[in-house]
Formats: C-alpha cells, sequence, structure tokens
C-alpha cells in the first residue's frame, strides 16, 4: 500500500501537469454528476440534461475559475510579500468587495442578479487600488507599505461592514452572510464572460512577470542584482493579483484557503519556480474548489453548505497539520 | 575605462554624511577587501557600486558610463551584486537560483548553468532545495546565481559572514580562482582581519572616508587597525591580535 502510494507520489512530481489535469477531469466529472439529483453523465434525460447546462455546469465553471484565479493570486502574493501566509485577500480586496456586495444585497433584496457581483468587482479593484496607492513611494510599490495598507483598509472596510449589517434587516443580512460565505448556489453564467477575460488578464499578466515574482522572493535587492526594478515588478504583479482576486470574489463571494493552501501544496510538487507554480496553482485552485462546492451540496442533501465553509473546515486543519510538520 | 570607478563619491541618508569624497578605480582581475568598522560605510559603498543608490556628489561609474544610466540587463550582464542578508522564504531549488542568474544577463558566452554549478562544486546537489543544503553551499549557490549573469565585477556583501573557518578559506580560494582564471574582479566587504590578509587589495574605510588602499600585508599593522575601529592601543586584546599575527 505505502509503495502504491510512495509511486504514486513519484509519478506526480515527474509529471505533475499532467497528472493534476487528469485529477481535474474526474473531479468536474464528479461535480456534474454529483448532486441533490444524482446523474448518470452516460444516460441523461431532458429534465437531467436542463440541470446540467442551467444549473450545474455554470457553478462547476464558476467554482473552476474562482479556485483557479485564488490559486494564482495566493502564489502571486505569497512571492511578492515573501510570507507563505500571504493570501488573495491580504490587499483589503475582499473587506472592499464585502461591503459593496452587502449594500447590493441589502438595497436590491435579491432581485437584481447582476448587481451584487458587479458592485463586489468595482468594491474590490477600488480597494486594492487604494491599498496600491497608498503602498507606493518614489521606489515604486513597497511589500511593508502595502501589506500595511491592506490590512489598515481592511479593517476599516470591515468595521464599516458591521455597522451596516447591524442596521440591516434579518433577511438581507443572511443572504449577504451566505454570500461572504462563499455559496455558489446562485452561481449563473452571466457574469462569466466578464469575469473569465479580467482573470485572463491577470493570469497572463502575472505568467509574463514571472521572472520578477521569482526574483522578488529572493528580497528587492537581489531582484535589483538581476536586473530589475522590484519596485516596478511588484506593482504589476500586485495589479495581476488583483484582478485575479476581484474577478473571483465578483463570481461566488469569498472563498477563504483556496488562495493560501494550493500555492503550498504545488511548491511540495515542483518546487518555488514561478514558471511552473502559476499554472499548476490554477489547476490545483480550480480542482479544489470544485471539489470543495461538490462536497458541500453531496453531503447533507438537501441542506447546502457554501463552498467557502468547506474549504475553511478542510483548510484549517490542513494548514496546522503542516505548520507541525514545519515546526519539526 | 572598464570595470568600476568611484570618482569623488559622496552620499548622505538625510543629512547624515555617510560616504565623503571615496575615490577608487578597480583592476581586472583583483580580489579587493573592503573593511571597517561597523557603520563606516561599506554596505553604502558597496549599494552605490551596484547602483541600487544614487551619489549626491561624485560618479560611480561601470564600463565608463554612470552605473545609473545602464538599463537593467545591461548592468546585470555586466556587474553582480549580493547583498549580505540572504533570506528565501519560498523552496527554491539550487538550480532554479542559478538559472534566475543567467536569464538575467544577456552576454551571448556567458556560461551554461551546469558549467557554474561545477566552477562552485555544486554540480551533485543541483536540485536540491537551499533549505536542505548547508550555510557554506548555499552561499555558494548565490554566487553561482552571480557568476551566471556573465559579468566580470562581482559586488560582495560579507559573503563569508557566518561560515565556519573551513568554509570561509573554502569560498575565499573559489573567489581567488574566479579573479585568477576568468579575470574577474570582486570587491568583497568583511570583517576577519586574518581573511583579509588573503586578498590581493585592501580598502580601508572609516567614517564614509578612505582611510587606506593598498596590499594587505602592509596595511594591516596595529596602528591602522586601531585607528579603523578605534580601538585602545594598551588594551590586552591587541596582544591578542598581534599575537594570533604573528
Amino acid at each position: 500500500m505505502s509503495g502504491a502510494c510512495s509511486a504514486g507520489a513519484t509519478a506526480l512530481k515527474r509529471h505533475p501537469l499532467f497528472i493534476m489535469l487528469g485529477c481535474l477531469v474526474v473531479v468536474l466529472l464528479l461535480s456534474l454528476s454529483l448532486g441533490q439529483q444524482p446523474i448518470n453523465l452516460l444516460q441523461i434525460d431532458e429534465l437531467q440534461l436542463k440541470i446540467l447546462l442551467e444549473l450545474r455546469l455554470p457553478r462547476v465553471v464558476v467554482a473552476l475559475l474562482m479556485g483557479a484565479a485564488l490559486g494564482v493570486a495566493g502564489a502571486i502574493l505569497q512571492g511578492v510579500f515573501r510570507n507563505p501566509l500571504a493570501d488573495p485577500y491580504v490587499l483589503g480586496t475582499s473587506s472592499g468587495a464585502a461591503l459593496a456586495a452587502a449594500f447590493g444585497l441589502l438595497a436590491s433584496q435579491g432581485s437584481a442578479t447582476w448587481l451584487v457581483p458587479s458592485l463586489a468587482l468595482v468594491g474590490a479593484l477600488m480597494t486594492s487600488g487604494v491599498v496600491v496607492a497608498l503602498g507606493r513611494d518614489a521606489w515604486g510599490v513597497r511589500a511593508e507599505r502595502l501589506l500595511l495598507s491592506g490590512v489598515g483598509i481592511g479593517f476599516f472596510l470591515s468595521a464599516i461592514l458591521m455597522l451596516v449589517m447591524s442596521l440591516a434587516q434579518a433577511d438581507g443580512v443572511k443572504r449577504a452572510l451566505l454570500w461572504m460565505a462563499g455559496d455558489l448556489a446562485g452561481a449563473d453564467w452571466s457574469l462569466v464572460p466578464a469575469a473569465a477575460v479580467l482573470m485572463l488578464l491577470g493570469f497572463v499578466l502575472g505568467l509574463s512577470r514571472r521572472r520578477g515574482l521569482n526574483a522578488l522572493a529572493l528580497g528587492d535587492e537581489v531582484a535589483f542584482g538581476l536586473g530589475l526594478e522590484p519596485g516596478r515588478e511588484r506593482m504589476l504583479l500586485v495589479l495581476a493579483a488583483a484582478l485575479l482576486t476581484a474577478a473571483a470574489v465578483a463570481l461566488g463571494g469569498i472563498v477563504g484557503f483556496v488562495g493560501l493552501m494550493v500555492p503550498h501544496g504545488v511548491r511540495v510538487l515542483v518546487g518555488a519556480d514561478a514558471r511552473r507554480v502559476l499554472p499548476l496553482a490554477a489547476v490545483g485552485g480550480g480542482m479544489l474548489l470544485c471539489l470543495a462546492d461538490t462536497l458541500g451540496r453531496s453531503l447533507l442533501p438537501p441542506m447546502e453548505l457554501p463552498a467557502g465553509v468547506v474549504t475553511a473546515l478542510i483548510g484549517a486543519p490542513w494548514f496546522l497539520i503542516m505548520l507541525r510538520r514545519g515546526m519539526r | 575605462m572598464s570595470g568600476l570607478a568611484f570618482t569623488q563619491v559622496s552620499f548622505s541618508y538625510g543629512q547624515t554624511p555617510c560616504i565623503r569624497l571615496f575615490s577608487v578605480q578597480l583592476a581586472k582581475g583583483q580580489l579587493v577587501g573592503l573593511i571597517g568598522a561597523n557603520g563606516s560605510g561599506k554596505t553604502t559603498l558597496l549599494r552605490l557600486g551596484a547602483g541600487l543608490l544614487r551619489a549626491d556628489q561624485g560618479q560611480v561609474t561601470l564600463d565608463g558610463k554612470s552605473v545609473g544610466s545602464w538599463r537593467g540587463h545591461e548592468r546585470a550582464s555586466r556587474l553582480s551584486y549580493l547583498p549580505q542578508t540572504l533570506e528565501v522564504p519560498l523552496p527554491f531549488r539550487v538550480l532554479e537560483l542559478v538559472e534566475m542568474g543567467r536569464a538575467a544577463g544577456r552576454h551571448p558566452q556567458r556560461l551554461t548553468c551546469a558549467e557554474v554549478l561545477e566552477m562552485v562544486g555544486l554540480t551533485g546537489k543541483a536540485e536540491l532545495p537551499l533549505a536542505e543544503i548547508s550555510g557554506g553551499e548555499r552561499q555558494r549557490a548565490f554566487l553561482a546565481m552571480t557568476l551566471a549573469q556573465g559579468g566580470s565585477t562581482l559586488l560582495l556583501d560579507e559573503p563569508l559572514a557566518g561560515l565556519d573557518l573551513r568554509y570561509q578559506y573554502e569560498l575565499l580560494a573559489l573567489l581567488r580562482q574566479l579573479c585568477q582564471e576568468r579575470g574577474l574582479t570582486i570587491l568583497l566587504s568583511l570583517h576577519d582581519l586574518m581573511l583579509a590578509r588573503e586578498l590581493d587589495r585592501l580598502l580601508v574605510l572609516r567614517q564614509g572616508e578612505l582611510l587606506a588602499d593598498g596590499l594587505p600585508g602592509e596595511l594591516l599593522q596595529p596602528e591602522l587597525v586601531c585607528r579603523t575601529f578605534d580601538l585602545d592601543p594598551a588594551a590586552q586584546w591587541n596582544v591578542a591580535w598581534q599575537a594570533h599575527k604573528d
């Protein structure tokens, strides 16, 4: 048994992309099949086809895109901040998106489906913009300033959110809480094209600065010695992470731990080189969130657990185990 | 004028002067040491040489042109700089580090990663994460990264700090070999005066000024050492140092 495990681990280290893509296909098929109404993909009737195309497929695509974006954004920000604990929300993006989305949820009473994600996107992008502007000086964007700005702005916006929630009606508060827990139950196609374009832009920008990302992880002085402008590289990479995170949050709310966990898992397999980490973080993130959402809607039917709750329930113990291993 | 040259360079941090009217030309193939007390300006001088800081007065030139006026990749192809603090929070492997250096340089005839790894004696450790090799090997891995850039001038800030005696001498021997066989010019800061004796040339800094410039054997005399480090010539430690020297 242990021999088989060890052979599997070796194969995974040798061909990580192929094996992870294979696993992703399996997860996608499972995700399309499982739910309150199990569907045999080889024998589909008309009703099941409708469920598949109108409910399950958009949900799977949203989970895939969100997870991929959060995985890549986490990998970028952990390198930019030289901190393995950084996650996509360190820029205050989640607080800005949550506040804007809460306004939308409370004001619209759930009537305008496009309003909440659009507001979340604007809130996330605006917050990231303010944080980056505060993190800049003559040198460019500095890691410490950026981190402090993100934490400060995040706390401020969270305080306003709490104030808004405490003054709102119970029905709106529940919807807002579900949104903040990363509930993909309401996922549809409406915002997928716009979010996918933003994510693609963020991914291409991040991948194009892979050399800068590697060098920044060694420190600004080393990066400068390698012929780069650390402040400029950091700004472009933060912009990439902000685009990815804002688009992800707009699609399905705030899902924690994917952006923290996935880059660590990928680095265990392929090392720290951004050339390999970024594509694999996209595959791993998409796979993890699809799996979490599938579990969330299959474990306790007819009740659904938000995907963000499942990732936290998986992620927190995993994180503590990794921490203990690291301490040994 | 090829190589690195400082001409009447002065630099201040705000109102605090740090380097005053420093002039030095580094000759090709020389292994040059920079010594001085803490706060004497060694790191600042190396940063000025690398182009990380701009001189308030005077000029730092690299291959005849102001070091700050080279484009990033052009500078990185001519000069490599390694700071003192090298913390790597992510699990990079030795080969990945060297590849980063090679990607930074543009010189078509620069060495391959395999050649550089062989030069620093890390061929068998290329695939290992930096966290799994010794401190001396780690320092050599970073040196390999700078060598892979293909430049002819290396600025190293206390590369021997934190290494035991064996690793210090091994690294120093490697640096000397690079100067002699490949014609590199290396300027390194250091604190150990015994190791400083092994270098071709010493620059002695005191409160941001060049106190002395010459051969180690000539400069490392008790009087100059006491002056450089503000020591009491009559103190007990000084006797110990002289005994050590003999």
